[in-house]
């Protein structure tokens, strides 16, 4: 397997020639970064390319966010997670796909591009940050920043069969992520090995003054004897259930002791995560609309006119659907029963969370209940796909660490489990996930680059 | 007497004088170029984040607590959802649920009494972008988006316009005073909106209406009085009034209806989650409350008190924070009171006027009349050093030449020469010998001439001869 | 959602929803509301709503203009972003 090292390139263009070549197929980068070069500064980062999802800032580089509406929008600062990245050396390549905004699970709601899984090009790479993990997963880079609004970097990390990262709230800085819910999301990692995932995570965080939100990181104890598992019917793919069987095995013969465990307030964490997510989603993306910066629509005949239409032609339809459904349960006479309730139920998440973390040192779940589908899969509409989301959602509601750990191939497709932790258990979590690629080292996807 | 109750209130919007806006550091100024006081953060760029700044914190609790309000243990931003060009993330960052300030109230005088206005609450907020419309385009400038505002907004307990004046003049004068406002609502750095409601008595609040677009204290009770008798014309036909927002009209001293599509606002408020809630620890509200100061109205009234100022003294000498300091400073540096008050208001603001300085800059480095040179000029002219003449001259000197006055005194060899009466008794008697004629009109009882004797007599001092002590040596020496 | 409501909605959230895609988004709408009714089976009597997930301490910026902000000099870089702009001003249909 290629270490970060492998990946230090002294000549930037002829390696970006090579990734351009291989992204035919895939699909991943959006927008690549021409003028990169080589770095002269010192450590493990240094002159090591990564990739970007378009919803986090790069200077002079295009933030689409995968929509019309920014399609020609040109971002004049770095995000500070990309900011910390470029002093440690690291190369922006390019900017990566995504679903509009953060908002599906399968990069086809871009409207800006169609990425390809790098194990199977008729199926999706997951999403919403579907580019990075395909980029990853394709060997184009070494890891990739991605956000995690509600399984956004794990679901896709789990379909591509690499490692993702969402840290817990607050310590990676949000500053220059383009908000879709700033409650529940933060900046993460995509990357072919836990230790560039702790290399990467070491650099990007830390307390920002530009983002008030964020907190300084406290590592809790890195030991890990006891996982939790989920016990009963989960609904999950015959290939998914054997993974996870897979996985718990390993633990078993590592000497770890797994207990069975439920999360009765999962049922609830879908409605209660669309709820929060949609409310805060409507309120910021109501900027965009054709003023200052972005789509404005040509054909307006007052300013209302000018402002309605710039976003009917700049949003696509899921993004359209999320923003309705989030006014109206803000709307007065309707708040207390979806919003207030949804940010109650959402203590009650964090409160069963607290519970299980009592007794087990970490959770291991599904990262979602079935392998990568087919591109325009009709068993799996929006609101079904909204609806697998389950299991990753949980972690944003309750704020806490989790990583998605690919452990087996099934049927030629990759399955990914999460590594869930209490607040600041990343450490935890990266070790724990060493112990697994012991017992299960993770395969490389066929066709993966290789750098000369 | 009208048959109805009035019920008003208002809400007024104050810009705080911190040197940043209060979401990103680009400086807080007025009368900039357009757009050059704008970040990707103030533009609302897609991925920026707020940052509160500290300073505004700070400003709004001095106030709520000034204002006598309960302070909010735990102060909350939450979103207010509208669209607008001139709010550029389409929802203004402001306070709900959980405002810095509650249940204050603030004590002013209208007419010959002293009321009391209770405020339903206090909180801060961003402020929003001007326009400029043209033809078929607005203009949009961002310079004043995302400047500090502070909203108070009181209970609708005034009964008369006149009190809403009285009000907002007290008010001015007492955010000026905490330094947390220039209060100016010319440029609109305080801002203010009225609403009005009337009633049959007993009937509790009517059917408001809400007038906008008023920038002065004295058009605020204008327009409530316009609207007041527009309101009850409707009533007294059996009508009803419409619960709207009307602009008022300078020009015409009108309020008109605003006509737009009054569809009801819902502005569906929820927590700022970029923004954490701000709960205030020992050490802050000590700052605070080491920051309250003797509001300008308390501070009048010791001044009648303590120092024996007419009302009118008193008044002017607190209108301003700085004149007030100013003024106690000199008292304790042994001037007389009412001296003081009265050089203030007479001499010294005649100075400062000729010279364009304000009343604000009295007791800073603008001000070339220290409290020790003014208390100084004092105790020359108490201990009859130089004559009143003579002060009003070394004051002027003071302003112009930023010397101190005994220097001024001494270079222009104008110190009285009270004690050598033997002396000028001579200069008398030697004028007076000069000139035979005028001391015969004089004798022969006309009166007249005695101001050409004082006027050789001060020639001859250059001055510095007190003209009383020459009128007495003229009556000595004619009359015997 | 009754197509009134979704209209008072799509107004307040200022979306132009063209005729043919009102029919499709209430289904959509319905569909995730009637999801959404799920959560009044959960008895939240004694909860308190989750608003800030791990914020505890007081977080504030000094009142400084940072003279390292780039942008204090490039403002016209940012003004130059928007779709109409002259002399600095951003420029729009007239609001009135
Ligand atoms: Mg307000
Ligand atoms: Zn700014």
């Amino acid at each position: 397997m290629k270490k970060i090292k492998d990946y230090q390139s002294k000549d930037v263009q002829s390696y970006l020639s090579q990734v351009k070549d291989n992204d035919k197929d895939i699909g991943a980068f959006l927008e690549f970064n021409d003028s990169a070069e080589a770095s002269d500064i010192e450590g493990t980062l240094s002159s090591v390319p990564f990739g970007v999802k378009d919803n986090i800032a790069v200077e002079g580089m295009h933030l689409t966010c995968g929509s019309k509406m920014l399609e020609n929008f040109v971002s004049p600062y770095d995000a500070t997670a990309v900011k910390k990245l470029k002093e440690a050396g690291a190369i922006c390549l390019g900017k990566t796909n995504l679903d509009e905004f953060g908002m599906g699970s399968s990069t086809d709601n871009s409207a800006l591009g169609v990425t390809n899984n790098p194990w199977d090009t008729s199926r999706v790479c997951g999403g919403s940050s579907g580019g990075s993990a395909a980029a990853v997963a394709a060997g184009m880079v070494p890891f990739a920043l991605g956000t995690d609004t509600g399984g956004s970097i794990r679901q896709p990390a789990s379909f591509c069969g690499v490692y993702g990262l969402k840290p817990t709230y607050g310590v990676v800085s949000r500053f220059g992520l383009v908000a879709y819910a700033s409650s529940l999301e933060v900046c993460g990692i995509l990357a072919d090995s836990v230790d560039t995932t702790r290399t990467v995570f070491e650099t990007i965080k830390g307390k920002d003054v530009n983002d008030q939100t964020s907190i300084d990181h406290i590592p809790a104890s890195p030991e890990a004897k006891t996982i939790a598992v989920l016990s009963g019917d989960l609904g999950l793919s015959p290939e998914v259930e054997a993974a996870y069987k897979k996985a718990a095995e390993a633990y078993k013969e590592k000497g770890f002791s797994i207990i069975e465990t439920t999360l009765p307030m999962l049922d609830y964490g879908i409605a209660a995560y669309y709820t929060i997510a949609m409310g805060e989603a409507s309120a910021n993306l109501a900027r965009y609309n054709g003023v200052r910066y972005g789509h404005r629509s040509k054909d307006a005949s007052n300013f209302e006119d000018l402002v309605q239409k710039s976003r009917d032609e700049g949003f696509g339809d899921e993004v359209k659907l999320r923003i309705l459904l989030g006014t109206y349960v803000l709307r007065s006479g309707f708040q207390d029963q979806y919003y207030t309730r949804a940010q109650k139920i959402r203590t009650a998440v964090r409160n069963e969370f607290d519970s299980v973390f009592e007794k087990a040192d970490l959770i291991m779940l599904p990262a979602f209940p079935t392998q990568a589908f087919v591109h325009g899969d009709s068993s799996l509409d929006q609101f079904q796909q909204k609806l697998a989301d389950k299991f990753t959602v949980a972690a944003n509601l309750a704020g806490v660490p989790s990583m998605s750990v690919p452990v087996s191939v099934e049927n030629g497709l990759p399955v990914g489990m999460q590594l869930m932790g209490p607040v600041f258990s990343e450490e935890r979590i990266f070790r724990a996930a060493e112990v697994l690629a012991e017992v299960l080292p993770p395969a490389a996807c066929p066709g993966k680059m290789e750098v000369c | 007497m009208s048959k109805y109750d009035t019920f008003i209130g208002l809400e007024i919007h104050i810009q705080l004088l911190t040197e940043t806006k209060i979401f990103c550091n680009c400086k807080s100024n007025f009368g900039d170029e357009p757009n050059s006081n704008v970040c990707p953060v103030c533009l609302g760029y897609p991925g920026v984040l707020p940052a509160l700044n500290e300073e505004a914190v700070k400003l709004s609790y001095i106030v709520c607590r000034a204002m006598n309000c309960d302070l909010a243990k735990e102060g909350v931003f939450e979103r207010k959802n509208y669209f607008y060009p001139d709010l550029t993330k389409n929802y203004q960052i402001s306070q709900f649920e959980k405002p810095f300030g509650r249940n204050g109230y603030f004590e002013y005088e209208s007419g010959d009494e002293i009321k009391k206005i209770r405020f339903h609450e206090i909180h801060l907020e961003e402020d929003a972008g001007k326009m400029i419309h043209e033809g078929d385009r607005s203009y949009c400038d961002y310079n004043r988006a995302g400047t500090c505002l502070l909203e108070i907004v009181t209970e609708p307990e005034f009964k008369e316009p006149q009190e809403a004046e009285d009000f907002l003049q007290a008010f001015r004068r007492a955010v000026r005073h905490l330094g947390v406002c220039d209060g100016n609502m010319d440029e609109g750095s305080m801002r203010c909106d009225a609403n009005i409601s009337l009633n049959l008595p007993g009937k509790g609040l009517g059917t408001k209406a809400e007038v906008k677009n008023v920038n002065s204290s004295r058009f605020v009770k204008k327009a409530l009085q316009y609207e007041r008798k527009r309101q009850e014309k409707i009533l007294k036909s059996g009508g009803t009034v419409i619960q709207e927002t009307r602009l008022w009209d300078e020009q015409r001293s009108v309020t008109e209806s605003m006509r737009t599509k009054e569809q009801a606002h819902d502005y569906r408020y929820f927590p700022e989650p970029d923004l954490p809630p701000f709960r205030p620890d020992e050490a802050f509200l000590q700052i605070v409350e080491e920051a309250q100061i003797e509001l300008p109205l308390a501070r009048k009234q010791r001044f009648m008190e303590q120092y024996k100022l007419t009302e009118v003294q008193a008044e002017w000498v607190c209108e301003e924070k700085q004149s007030a300091d100013f003024f106690e400073k000199v008292v304790s540096l042994g001037a007389d009171a009412v001296t003081t008050a009265k050089w203030l208001m007479g001499n010294i603001a005649k100075e400062l006027n000729a010279r364009n300085i304000a009343k604000t800059d009295l007791g800073t480095d603008s001000c070339q009349l220290t409290e020790k040179r003014l208390a100084e000029l004092f105790d020359l002219l108490s201990n009859n050093k130089i004559h009143a003449k003579i002060a009003v001259q070394t004051l002027q000197i003071i302003f112009d030449e930023d010397k101190n006055p005994t220097n001024i005194v001494k270079e222009n060899g104008w110190e009285q020469s009270a004690e050598d009466e033997g002396e000028l008794e001579n200069i008398v008697k030697q004028i007076l010998a000069d000139n035979p004629k005028v001391v015969e009109q004089i004798k022969g009882g006309d009166q007249k001439p005695r101001g050409f004797i004082v006027g050789k007599v001060m020639a001859a001092t250059k001055g510095t001869a007190n003209p009383q002590s020459v009128q007495a040596l003229i009556t000595k020496l004619i009359e015997g | 959602m009754k197509t009134e409501e979704l209209l008072i909605t799509a107004a307040q959230a200022q979306l132009a929803l063209p005729a043919e895609e009102e029919g499709r988004l209430a289904a959509a709408v319905t569909e995730m509301l009637d999801y959404f009714a799920k959560m009044s089976e959960v008895d939240v009597e004694n909860l308190e709503p989750t608003t800030h997930a791990l914020i505890r301490d007081n977080a504030l910026r000094a009142d400084n203009s940072n003279p390292n902000n780039k942008f204090n000099n490039n403002q016209e870089a940012l003004i130059e972003r928007a779709p109409e702009s002259n002399n600095n001003f951003i420029i729009i249909p007239n609001v009135l």
